[in-house]
């Protein structure tokens, strides 16, 4: 039997090379699309992983503070355990390259005698004075090692300036060396700087203060209990963690973005398996009477089968063979974009390099064959179970859909109306349970599709020949067409609802942001949104900004990562705002632009005041806090129960964000100056004019200053750059669809030839035949449309109402995008129309005197 | 300005095959047939009657000869106009009826009209016309599926007829049907022809049917011999 599979599968693959080629790179694309999102969801993980790696990567235990510094006072305390054999200080900064916005350093300050064999310390083994290196890296000011794929790209020499800033301090570095440290660490980031601690101490860090402290331990210790011991004698103050443990919080800070990727690069296989099925199902009609005599000569059904599974795993293989590949040029093309969404809204490591691990590509294969097995399984089984008489009679096989209509509907109402009682008592409680609900969903949408179309195509009573006879023929091939339009309408659901839920994410940021965004002009550092902590003005500017001749208020933020008690990340905000109404500024008063979802503002702005803390909405719901209830941070002396007054919209952080005034921030966390101040101006100053005389008057110093709107065009401009994966995603699984309607109608090209050498011999021209096939792709794209349209509302209301609400936590009021779904139909038409054009050409091609006595 | 609807001057039709000579099915065919007339093309399987209609119809091309119909040459028009001249002045009816099985009885006769964009309204009345005069009016919305053969053949005719075609070109229009339906059919196509004034050419292995006709050709080995007169 594997010879024959052999022979029919070369064969087959002569006979009909367009089809394979189209199932092929079905197949290809939807493998493609979850390679892409995994290897980019490997990448964002191994980016973190690899900057804890390569700072600590020989490190047993690393100890941080629960706020993002730790005192260096601790150290002795942690080198007077018993099990530990030497542990030694880090300081981390985040650090923005002047006049490049797009590039950061992520520097690591470390003591360069440390007992330990650091990248610097190899590099220095290897040279002829191994001594120079180190002495230099000490005694030169701003002495830096960079990576040389960095030194590269940017044209850097050993000897070489940098021009950096960490907050409104801005600092030379001098290009000390260039250090491989992949060669140490395969995952460190491109971006990695080394320095010695006492520099990066003084030059970006705060006296007395480090971030990081890596302990190795002796050999034969055991980990956990050391780390409990070391965390009871350092205090609430630290955290004692293996390097594993600082992993696993990466991947739950992650695990919304990778979830929510890898659901939708699955719709793309699940349209890829229509795919499939359409083109074994028509191979299979051609073929069937060559399975009959098999039958006949005593094949057993299992024989068959496996014959025909096999061959769609040929195919699979194929797919998977173009698939991998090109998941990963798609990876690689959306790198930047994912990589910017990360450091915008999770975590400080973009990703900067990716690899294809061995379990992507062990995925990809499972995918693609399992997919192309999958796709194959029903007409196979409908093949195999035949007897051998009836597969060789010349009844059609295939044509069941027309007679089952009624009873798939009936199937599809059935599992949906399951789903939904499951969801709506029970699923809506799991964490998992709206992906569910959703995948339940779309499985009911293909049964569905036979009826929609059969009902809609009987509505049509051609009076000439166009749209109306289009769709009467794709009522001639029921079953055939109904893959084709179900997996456009899968696909479409999917567009059409994510397209819904971005188009309402984005007004309601919009809505907030009008609420939010009143001060005329906002200012931060260069290294703001990659440091967040430790970007801060300088006092003396804030004086000179207070002292500027129209600004008649200045609000000042410092933002903080701290934890709630059971280890929850907070991103906890001091502010210093306008409490009092500015006159002639409408909104100035805090009380009048809080946009709360429980509380009352004046009271909620009060009890602010008086030492309470608002919260975001993520962190109420996922911590299930509202007003009255307590707050309980892990602070620098111990837990801090901070009254919560109130609870506010946010979409700053999907993670949590809290909001104290600056006093209480300063006493019970940290005394730091802000990171970002905010200037109200007099009424009839110009906006523009004193944001250029700003810039102008601290030109010298690493600061962003922007108006309200420019700021709002950057917050809107990183919002729509989070989903610019989403749209390839949506892309591929459209092209997918498309080749569905491609082969679709190349399959009925070749069975309809006796049909149109009737119409040709009645007159039609070969333009006329053109345009039937072209009609009847854009007949599927509407039929696709139109149930796609139904299923992406529902779909944006799972992912609005209750998908994002249990993984994000934020109010999205739902929005009707008109233009952009108005858009998106005129693309999916013109994409049905585009891939009717080759099955078009070649049904045109059909000759009035190939009509023989077998058609029709 | 001649009368005739169709002439065929020496006519070749030589099919390409494995050996250099090739395969001749029509040799040097001369024909002509008059507005109004039915003739019957007679002959042994093989012998190219269907070649021969196809030749008429401008499906196929002559390999040597000239084709007139209604006066053109369609020996030297393109593909295009050749599928407009046949659209303008032929109906055809086939062995196999040819119906589409999707479409409604009254749907597949009007076929023919909606290709050429006709009218819609006068499509519709002039398909119920036809359908009434073979008697299946009553039946215009059933599916042909429904239908017996000779019911189907009937059909096929009134498609044939639909644009009222000057020539009407039949394969073996009763080699589907038994003897009774057959002549019933071949009845229905005479008289209808007759009634719309076109000429008929229809091939025929039945001795009794070819006799109804006005002339008989017959065809042996791809020449073409005058029959005997009905």
């Amino acid at each position: 039997m594997i010879g024959y599979l052999r022979r029919g599968l070369t064969q087959h693959l002569r006979q009909s090379r367009t089809l394979v080629a189209l199932t092929v790179l079905g197949v290809a694309l939807g493998v493609a699309s979850v390679v892409a999102i995994q290897t980019l969801n490997q990448g964002s993980l191994r980016a973190f992983d690899g900057s804890v790696r390569a700072v600590s990567g020989q490190a047993d235990l690393t100890i941080t503070g629960v706020l993002p510094f730790l005192s260096e006072t601790l150290l002795p305390t942690v080198l007077a355990d018993r099990e530990v054999e030497s542990a030694w200080p880090l300081i981390r900064a985040n650090v923005a390259v002047t006049g490049r916005p797009d590039l950061n350093l992520e520097v690591v300050g470390f003591d360069v005698f440390a007992p330990v064999r650091y990248p610097l310390q190899d590099a220095a083994a290897r040279q002829s004075d191994p001594n120079r290196l180190l002495t230099e890296a000490l005694a030169r000011p701003g002495w830096v090692a960079v990576t040389p794929e960095l030194a590269a790209a940017e044209g850097w020499a050993v000897g070489d300036t940098i021009a950096v800033s960490s907050g409104s301090r801005a600092v030379t570095l001098e290009v000390g060396a260039l250090v491989d440290f992949r060669r140490f660490e395969p995952l460190a980031p491109r971006r990695l700087a080394v320095m010695d601690i006492a520099q990066a101490q003084e030059m970006f860090g705060r006296p007395g203060r480090i971030q990081q402290i890596d302990v190795v331990l002796r050999e034969g210790a055991d980990p956990a209990a050391a780390a409990l011991r070391l965390q009871e004698a350092l205090g609430p103050g630290a955290r004692v963690q293996t390097p594993e443990q600082r992993r696993q919080d990466a991947s739950g800070l992650l695990a919304a973005f990778r979830l929510n990727l890898t659901a939708l690069s699955l719709i793309s296989v699940f349209v890829g398996v229509f795919l499939v099925l359409t083109t074994v199902q028509a191979s299979l009609v051609r073929r069937r009477r060559e399975f009959g005599v098999l039958r006949a000569l005593g094949a057993t059904r299992a024989q068959v089968l496996g014959l025909v599974l096999g061959e769609s795993a040929a195919l699979g293989v194929l797919g998977v063979a173009a698939g991998i590949p090109l998941g990963w040029f798609v990876a690689r093309g959306n790198l930047q974009s994912v990589s910017a969404t990360l450091t915008s809204i999770y975590v400080a490591e973009g990703i900067d390099r990716l690899t294809l691990p061995p379990s992507v590509i062990a995925l990809g294969v499972a995918v693609g064959l399992l997919g192309a097995i999958g796709g194959a399984l029903l007409p196979a089984w409908d093949l195999a179970r035949r007897d051998p008489l009836r597969l060789l009679s010349p009844l059609a096989l295939h044509e069941t859909a027309g007679r089952h209509a009624g009873r798939l509907a009936l199937g599809a109402g059935l599992l949906a109306a399951l789903g939904s009682l499951w969801f709506f008592t029970l699923g809506r409680e799991l964490r998992l349970g709206g992906f569910v609900y959703g995948f339940v969903m779309m499985l009911s949408l293909p049964p569905l599709v036979p009826l929609v179309v059969r009902t809609v195509c009987r509505r049509a009573h051609p009076s000439r020949f166009g749209l109306a006879l289009s769709l009467r023929n794709l009522l001639a091939r029921l079953q055939t067409t109904s893959f084709a339009v179900a997996a456009l309408a899968i696909t479409v659901s999917m567009m059409f609802g994510i397209t819904i839920l971005v188009g309402s994410f984005r007004q309601t940021l919009v809505t907030w942001l009008d609420v939010t965004i009143q001060a005329d002009i906002y200012l931060s550092s260069e290294s703001w949104q990659r440091t967040g902590n430790d970007a801060f003005l300088d006092r003396d500017l804030l004086d000179r900004l207070a002292a500027w001749p129209g600004v008649i208020s200045l609000e000042e933020q410092r933002r903080l990562r701290v934890t709630t008690t059971d280890g929850r990340p907070v991103w906890l905000n001091g502010l210093r705002m306008t409490d009092r109404p500015l006159p002639g500024v409408p909104r100035a008063d805090l009380a009048t632009r809080l946009p709360l979802l429980a509380g009352e503002p004046r009271a909620a702005v009060a009890g602010l005041r008086e030492g309470g803390v608002l919260i975001g909405e993520p962190l109420s719901r996922k911590a299930g806090l509202t007003v009255g209830d307590t707050l309980r941070l892990a602070g620098p002396e111990g837990p801090v129960a901070l009254p919560v007054k109130g609870v506010t919209y946010d979409y700053t952080s999907e993670g949590g964000t809290a909001f104290v005034t600056m006093d209480v921030l300063t006493a019970r966390f940290d005394a730091a100056p802000p990171n970002n101040a905010a200037l109200f101006l007099s009424p009839g100053v110009d906006v523009d004019t004193t944001v250029e005389a700003l810039r102008r008057e601290f030109a010298d110093r690493p600061l962003v200053i922007r108006s309200n709107r420019t700021l709002r065009g950057e917050v809107l401009a990183i919002f729509d750059q989070t989903f610019a994966v989403t749209r390839t995603l949506q892309g591929m699984a459209l092209l997918i669809a498309a080749l569905g309607v491609s082969v679709t109608l190349l399959i009925q090209a070749h069975e309809r030839a006796g049909e149109l050498a009737l119409l040709r011999a009645l007159g039609a021209t070969r333009r006329q035949i053109f345009g039937l096939f072209l009609g009847e792709g854009a007949a599927m794209g509407a039929l696709g449309l139109l149930l796609g349209l139904g299923g992406g509302v529902g779909l944006a209301a799972l992912l609005i109402l209750f998908i994002n609400r249990t993984w994000f936590g934020w109010t999205i009021r739902p929005a009707w995008p008109g233009g952009d779904l108005a858009l998106q139909a005129v693309v999916v038409m013109a994409a049905a129309a585009l891939a009717a054009l080759y099955p078009a050409s070649r049904a045109r091609l059909a000759r009035p005197g190939q009509l023989t006595r077998d058609d029709l | 300005m001649t009368d005739d609807i169709l002439q065929l001057e020496a006519v070749s039709m030589t099919w390409e095959s494995a050996d250099a000579a090739g395969r001749t099915v029509l040799d040097g065919v001369d024909l002509a047939l008059a507005r109004g007339e039915a003739v019957a093309l007679v002959g042994r399987s093989g012998s190219g009657k269907s070649t021969l209609l196809h030749v008429a119809a401008g499906i196929a091309v002559p390999t040597g000869g000239r084709v007139r119909l209604a006066g053109h040459d369609l020996t030297g028009s393109d593909e295009e106009a050749r599928t407009h001249l046949r659209r303008a002045h032929i109906g055809l009816v086939f062995q196999f009826f040819h119906l589409l099985s999707h479409l409604s009885v009254r749907e597949n006769v009007a076929v023919p009209g909606w290709i050429a964009g006709d009218d819609r309204r006068r499509t519709r009345e002039r398909a119920d016309q036809l359908l009434d005069r073979v008697g299946l009016l009553d039946r215009g919305d059933d599916p042909v599926g429904r239908l017996s053969g000779g019911e189907m053949q009937r059909v096929a005719l009134c498609r044939a007829l639909l644009r009222g075609p000057a020539l009407v070109l039949a394969d073996e229009p009763t080699g589907s049907l038994d003897d009774r339906t057959g002549r019933e059919v071949m009845d229905l196509l005479l008289s209808l022809t007759r009634e719309e004034g076109g000429a008929l050419l229809y091939v025929t292995h039945s001795r009794e049917l070819a006799a109804r006709a006005d002339r008989m050709w017959r065809l042996v080995d791809g020449r073409l011999q005058a029959g005997d007169a009905a």
